[in-house]
């Protein structure tokens, strides 16, 4: 800058000197010296001009103007504290809340994952003719090594789960980990924080694996308190030293947050197990031409294993990684609905602000048409205008930003867990900041622009006038404000309308009874460890003893075993009814129970009887369906007394599950129970039959425990029956029902929260709006308010005049909003919402809110109004 | 700029810096010395004042074909010298030549004889 002052000095000195030796030129010649001097000026000409000329052919003209620009902008600001303050709260919470919603965006959809290029991530998936893609394939390890020689696959890796005991100070306790091939750290590119992670030579070529472990960063946090020294230590699992050879960054969570990897061994492939695929293709290579090469694999592993494909035929997909994880289905919708209404949020704050700039500029017309007679050309006015309103929201943005911080935290808070992957991060970066700029910019454009070209054409003379009112200007200029109302009156009426959708589907999941009283309920997960309980025996007595030891403990109301119906999922099976032909592909949820089980989850027993404790023990073939189930018999048939065949009973489900001799014959149902929400609280109800614990008996048992008081109080003691009876068996996470009901509710909770929050500021901006537009209409029309209350009106007359404009404005904006909705919701179609209509209910909602609203913000500029005096009204000069 | 033209500024302009080099061919001068050389040669060309002298040098010197030094002047005062470099003295004969071969076709087209 200083370079530039100097050489702008040295010019001016220079036509000083210029101007000086003509005069003297000129006083030789025999002129006076003022003579002398006024002759010289006149010849040199306008020596601003060739001031500004000089500089602009340095190039630096438009930086000058740039700098005048802006020290005019916010001296302007400065003396309209009012306008600028309203304007910035309308930037700063549209900006702002925008930011946010684009952070959440960001870190959620658009880059979830710290992993080498997971958009190049396929998983295959195993689709029956002419259906949909249900989910992701998985194949035994066996397969996995025909896959890996497929040459369509650059890299092929698989994830498996091994359930591990660890044994270290404390309880011990049951963690599920994670088996990874020798090549997935290569895959997945991500460096470890400490140490190494797995690499190929820790799996040998026989298959069998190395005792060597990768820790998360949780767990690292956890078990090892974040000890630096920790590589080299060893961790029991299942009994087993591992050697702890890295942490992971806590950003990495490859199917845990708090567990830890561990080597995926290849050998004793005969007792197989199943593993998820994902792969990645060789260049040049597309997905359908590894479909192809998959497809005719499977139809080769098919021929061999035929239960586990479709029988009818299926066709092979390569699902991408992004789509499957993030944020499958419900989160994306939610996410693109609610960035839609952010927009329109946004949208509003525009035109509010565009709103209180036309007022500005009306009172500024007389300062505009002088610079415009002056000279002044109208794209300098215009650029002038705009880079006004380019700051005002530059300035909004960074605020914006501020405001964002806090409402990230809020909506992070709220976000449904479940449905965000684990290594998602919301913060605001670089990208994020990059998008507040840009349409901190765009806004300021947008709202500058109608102010800026309708004010740069002001009918000079009738400007320039003294006492103007400038009738004409008026009248166009409070049609344009009253359309901007409209404008966000009708937006406002389309957030509102998003929000009671929103909170009427909340409403209505919350009202699903599930069929069972998550209140006050606890639920354990308890596993035995297949080396120390062999035996069916020993699971079935240690489960017998665990549930009679809780019982006894004050407090507890009722205990009891329920594998798989608690509340939600657990094993499927497909079932023969006998007397009826057989149903291919159509399956039964099954749970194993305990007697009590109905009493514990407050489930009513429909028709029949309930088991007894001796039926349980003795392992006897009866069972429970519910209702749904009981709709598989032949319409008229009394299911009570009938058989059927649960065909998982019949496989081999390998050496960890136990069962008695004589389990795969069919049971006697002896009960129908009502319907519960066993597929989650959204989906519909799967028949289900539940049958005596006794009958299976798989290595893990979920206990449910029903207290009289707040459950949690009754952990410790629940734990320590448990302990009575064996202490060396690991207690998994205890969860009350409610958090697990909880979840469910999530979703729709973080779509209810945060659109009632747009549409709640939305609403307070468009009502701001609503106000500012009446009251400075008032203004406007003191003149003839003064003249109709001389002319005998009353104040009453005064105050339906101003009633009338508000209605007027609102009534239009609300029916244009409510049309906008209908056609929207049809465009949409509403997945994300329970209730996929919009009622009466909600239409007569949004009509009252914005009614009232509107109504009081017109109060007071109509009171002001009516109160009027009618003399200096007359003499007020707008 | 201006409220001028914009067409007959720019012939103006042509002709002006063209104007400037030619003087300058002859001796370095400074700012007032030119604008008097100029104004004996050309009345038209500056009636819009010495001042767009100026611009007119800044161009010069930022297109490299003119130098600026300080020396003093005739009546002992500080002023600031202008000379033809050697980019400008060729640009002059260039444009020198465009402008005979220019005015001998107009002349040729203009009196067929």
């Amino acid at each position: 800058m200083n370079w530039f002052k100097r050489r702008d000095d040295r010019l001016r000195a220079e036509m000083e000197e210029h101007i000086d030796f003509e005069t003297q030129q000129n006083i030789d010649a025999g002129m006076s010296p003022t003579e002398a001097r006024r002759r010289a000026l006149e010849k040199f000409g306008n020596v601003t001009l060739a001031r500004e000329e000089s500089r602009d052919v340095w190039g630096l003209l438009w930086l000058d103007r740039l700098w005048q620009d802006l020290r005019y902008a916010i001296r302007g600001f400065f003396r309209n504290p009012g306008f600028t303050a309203v304007a910035l709260i309308s930037l700063v919470l549209g900006i702002g809340a925008s930011t946010a919603l684009f952070s959440v965006v960001y870190g959620v959809l658009i880059s979830p994952y710290p992993y080498a290029k997971p958009d190049e991530i396929w998983a295959p998936a195993v689709v029956p003719l002419k259906e949909k893609v249900q989910g992701w394939h998985s194949y035994p390890r066996r397969e996995l090594l025909e896959i890996q020689k497929l040459p369509a696959f650059s890299e092929v890796m698989a994830t498996g789960f091994e359930q591990s005991m660890i044994t270290s100070a404390g309880y011990p306790e049951s963690m599920l980990g994670i088996q990874l091939t020798a090549n997935a750290f290569h895959f997945i590119g991500v460096p470890p924080l400490l140490g190494r992670t797995i690499q190929p030579f820790d799996v040998h070529p026989g298959g069998e694996r190395e005792p060597v472990v990768v820790l998360s960063y949780g767990f690292w946090q956890t078990h090892f308190n974040g000890d630096p020294n920790v590589l080299g230590k060893k961790l029991d699992l299942n009994n087993l030293p591992f050697t702890v050879i890295g942490v992971m960054p806590s950003r990495f969570g490859w199917f845990t947050n708090e567990a830890f990897w561990l080597p995926m061994p290849m050998d004793k492939l005969d007792q197989d197990f199943d593993v998820n695929v994902i792969m990645r293709l060789k260049a040049g290579v597309t997905p359908q031409a590894a479909e192809q090469q998959l497809q005719a694999l499977n139809i080769q592993l098919a021929h061999a294993k035929p239960d586990h494909f479709p029988k009818t035929g299926f066709r092979t997909q390569l699902l991408n990684y992004m789509d499957i994880t993030v944020a499958s289905g419900d989160m994306k919708s939610s996410l693109q609905m609610l960035f839609a209404a952010v927009g329109f949020l946004l949208l509003i704050a525009c035109a509010n602000v565009a709103n209180l700039q036309l007022a500005r500029t009306t009172t500024r017309v007389r300062e505009i048409a002088v610079r415009l007679s002056i000279g002044a050309g109208r794209a300098r006015l215009i650029r002038q205008l705009l880079t006004e309103s380019v700051v005002l929201s530059l300035v909004g943005g960074g605020l914006g930003v501020c405001f964002a911080f806090g409402a990230i935290n809020l909506m992070v808070r709220l976000m449904p867990p479940d449905d965000v992957p684990n290594e998602a991060r919301i913060v605001i970066n670089g990208y994020v900041l990059l998008f507040t700029f840009v349409i901190s910019v765009l806004t300021g454009i947008l709202f500058g622009l109608a102010p800026a070209l309708r004010c740069s054409r002001p009918n000079l003379v009738e400007a320039l006038k003294d006492g103007t009112r400038g009738a004409g200007n008026a009248a166009r200029g409070q049609a344009t404000r009253s359309g901007l109302v409209v404008a966000e009156v009708a937006l406002s009426v389309i957030l509102l309308a998003g929000a009671s959708l929103a909170i009427r589907s909340f409403e209505t999941l919350l009202h699903i009874s599930p069929g069972f009283e998550p209140q006050r309920m606890l639920r354990v997960q308890v596993s035995l460890p297949p080396k120390q309980y062999p035996a069916l025996d020993q699971r079935d007595r240690f489960a017998d003893m665990v549930v009679a030891n809780i019982q006894r403990l004050p407090g507890v109301h009722s205990v009891a075993i329920g594998n798989g119906a608690m509340p939600y999922g657990g094993a499927s099976s497909t079932y023969s009814i006998e007397g009826q032909p057989k149903e291919e592909e159509k399956r039964v949820q099954i749970s194993l129970v305990s007697e009590d089980y109905l009493r514990a989850l407050g489930t009513p027993l429909k028709r029949g009887r309930r088991f007894t404790h001796s039926e349980v023990l003795h392992g006897e073939h009866i069972a429970w369906i519910n209702e749904t189930a009981a709709k598989l018999w032949a319409s008229g048939t009394d299911p009570i007394g009938k058989r059927i065949t649960l065909d998982i009973l019949k496989a081999d489900l390998g050496s960890q599950v136990l069962m008695p001799a004589g389990a795969a014959s069919p049971v006697t149902v002896i009960g129908v129970i009502a319907d519960t929400r066993n597929d989650g609280l959204r989906a519909a109800t799967s028949p289900a039959v539940y049958i005596p614990y006794t009958l299976v008996a798989p290595p893990v048992r979920e206990i449910a425990v029903r207290t009289f008081g707040d459950p949690s109080a009754l952990l410790n003691a629940v734990r320590n029956e448990i302990h009575n009876v064996d202490k060396d068996v690991p207690i998994g996470r205890a969860r009350t029902l409610e958090e697990i009901y909880g979840e469910e509710v999530a979703q729709p909770r973080f779509n209810m929260a945060l659109f009632s929050s747009f549409a709640g500021i939305g609403l307070a901006l468009a009502v701001a709006g609503v106000f500012s537009v009446i009251s400075y209409d008032v203004t406007q029309r003191m003149h003839e308010i003064g003249v109709r209350l001389a002319l005998g009106a009353s104040k009453a007359d005064v105050l339906a005049l101003v009633f009338r404009i508000v209605t007027r404005v609102v009534v239009l904006g609300l029916v244009i909003g409510l049309s906008a909705s209908a056609i929207l919701e049809r465009l949409v179609k509403f997945q994300v919402f329970a209730t996929a209509s919009f009622d009466w209910i909600s239409v007569a909602g949004v009509v009252v809110v914005l009614g009232v609203t509107t109504v009081i913000a017109a109060l007071i500029p109509a009171r002001r109004a009516a109160s009027f005096d009618p003399v200096s009204a007359l003499r007020h000069e707008a | 700029m201006s409220t001028r033209d914009p067409e007959r500024l720019e012939v103006l302009q042509g002709t002006l810096d063209l104007l400037i080099l030619q003087i300058l061919a002859r001796a370095s001068l400074h700012g007032h010395a030119i604008a008097q050389a100029i104004e004996r040669q050309s009345d038209e060309v500056l009636r819009i004042g010495h001042g767009s002298l100026y611009p007119a040098l800044q161009r010069l010197l930022k297109h490299g074909l003119i130098a600026a030094e300080d020396g003093v002047s005739e009546n002992n005062r500080a002023a600031r010298f202008y000379k033809l470099t050697a980019k400008g003295r060729k640009k002059l004969s260039v444009e020198t030549s465009k402008w005979n071969k220019l005015s001998a076709a107009m002349v040729r087209i203009l009196n067929p004889a």
